[in-house]
């Protein structure tokens, strides 16, 4: 039903700047990052590979709202540029319920904040091996367990939490929470906006939260 | 509608799924407006050139998000295909209206499970769906209708779904000269 033989309003003034070979190069890789769950091998996709054709794809991304962000240094994903998050997030276009939310901040606090305040987490990623226990997650809920249940099954299916691996967690053990491979998807910037709302959150009246607030106030020199 | 805009319109949808506007509004560059049958309102559907689908990710062999139960979810919008896909030779979109017990006979006959088993599975299949926006769930009417997203397949998809249609049995209930017309 859909005409895609038609030239692509949005697609098409960069897809006329290349030849026929590098267009479907180009269109493989925009359906690869877009679609992937996980980060896509730069080794797969000459598209990712090759920085003009690369910066060819960003040019295709930014049109869409998007933006190529890159992952371990070989692997590429997509995200949202900074500008248009910020605007959808003012206009309220965020997907996602408040509990939904309050969940995937205590899988990534368990998962990721705790580890890297303890050293044992390097890097800005929010991704991460260290389990966060079910059992974590509902003891200290003020709602409904079967509340919770539900909004990890539906972070399960967004690809923001996944089941840890039971191997290693020895037996008796209950069901836990790793962050989602869809937190690759988070550019450098929403990453530190991440760790930033967190620190507020958790220690407002700390030297770190008032240079925050500061730099915030004052966003001279930024970008 | 400038490309900014156009963007910002774009990555709404990526957000929240296709999005229902009123029939007068500008609409972005791009995507495919599906007119709703009362014409007061359109779906707008991004649609990507042929070569940048889903289904290149899949063909280069990489993961996509995994769907909660995908047998019975994939049966579900078969079941709903073959009730709302009135005129399989014509177009999908907008396709008709559908009782849940259509749906429902038409799921209790592909999966020959007992009745609650099926209903429970159907229920849970058609609100990932809804979420989705592959079908429209209307809960308090128990009725279902195809959602915008079937505008995106493609004439190979849509003749491959043509013959799937003829495979699947016909809603109890429904006119038999719903069955086997080419």
């Amino acid at each position: 039903m859909s005409d895609t033989n038609r030239a692509h309003p949005v697609f098409e003034p960069i897809l006329a700047e290349v030849s026929e070979q590098h267009r479907d190069e180009l269109l493989a890789a925009f359906a690869a990052v877009e679609n992937s769950s996980h980060p896509v091998p730069e080794v797969q996709l000459l598209a990712l590979r090759d920085a003009t054709l690369r910066r060819n794809l960003q040019r295709l991304l930014h049109r869409v709202g998007r933006t190529l962000v890159a992952v371990g240094g070989t692997h590429w994903t997509s995200g949202y540029r900074d500008d248009v998050a910020a605007e959808l997030t003012v206009s309220g276009w965020n997907a996602l319920p408040v509990i939904d939310r309050a969940v995937l901040v205590l899988v990534l606090i368990h998962s990721v904040a705790i580890p890297r305040s303890q050293g044992v987490l390097g890097g800005d990623s929010w991704t991460s091996a260290q389990p966060t226990p079910a059992d974590e997650l509902l003891r200290y809920a003020q709602i409904q367990k079967g509340d919770v249940r539900a909004a990890l099954q539906r972070l399960r299916a967004r690809g923001l939490v996944q089941p840890a691996p039971t191997r290693g967690r020895g037996a008796g053990n209950g069901p836990a929470y790793l962050p989602g491979p869809q937190l690759h998807r988070l550019t450098p910037p929403a990453r530190r906006a991440l760790q930033e709302e967190l620190i507020l959150a958790a220690a407002p009246d700390s030297p770190l939260a008032a240079a925050i607030r500061a730099r915030r106030a004052h966003p001279r020199g930024e970008q | 509608m400038n490309e900014t805009e156009t963007a910002l319109w774009w990555a709404r949808v990526r957000a929240a799924g296709p999005q229902r506007v009123t029939s007068g509004d500008a609409f972005p560059a791009g995507m495919l407006r599906l007119v709703e049958p009362d014409v007061t309102a359109v779906w707008l559907l991004p649609a990507v050139p042929e070569g940048a689908g889903p289904g290149v990710t899949e063909e280069l062999g990489l993961p996509l998000l995994a769907v909660e139960q995908p047998n019975d979810t994939a049966r579900v919008l078969a079941a709903c295909l073959r009730c709302c896909w009135v005129e399989p030779t014509g177009p999908m979109w907008p396709g008709a209206p559908a009782s849940r017990d259509a749906v429902a006979s038409v799921f209790t006959k592909i999966t020959n499970r007992d009745e609650i088993a099926s209903h429970r599975a159907m229920i849970a299949a058609i609100r990932r769906l809804a979420a989705a926006g592959w079908v429209l769930w209307d809960e308090p009417g128990q009725t279902v209708r195809l959602g915008p997203r079937v505008a995106a397949w493609g004439s190979a998809d849509s003749s491959a779904l043509r013959e799937l249609w003829r495979l699947l049995p016909p809603a109890t209930g429904a006119p038999s000269s719903d069955t086997g017309r080419s």
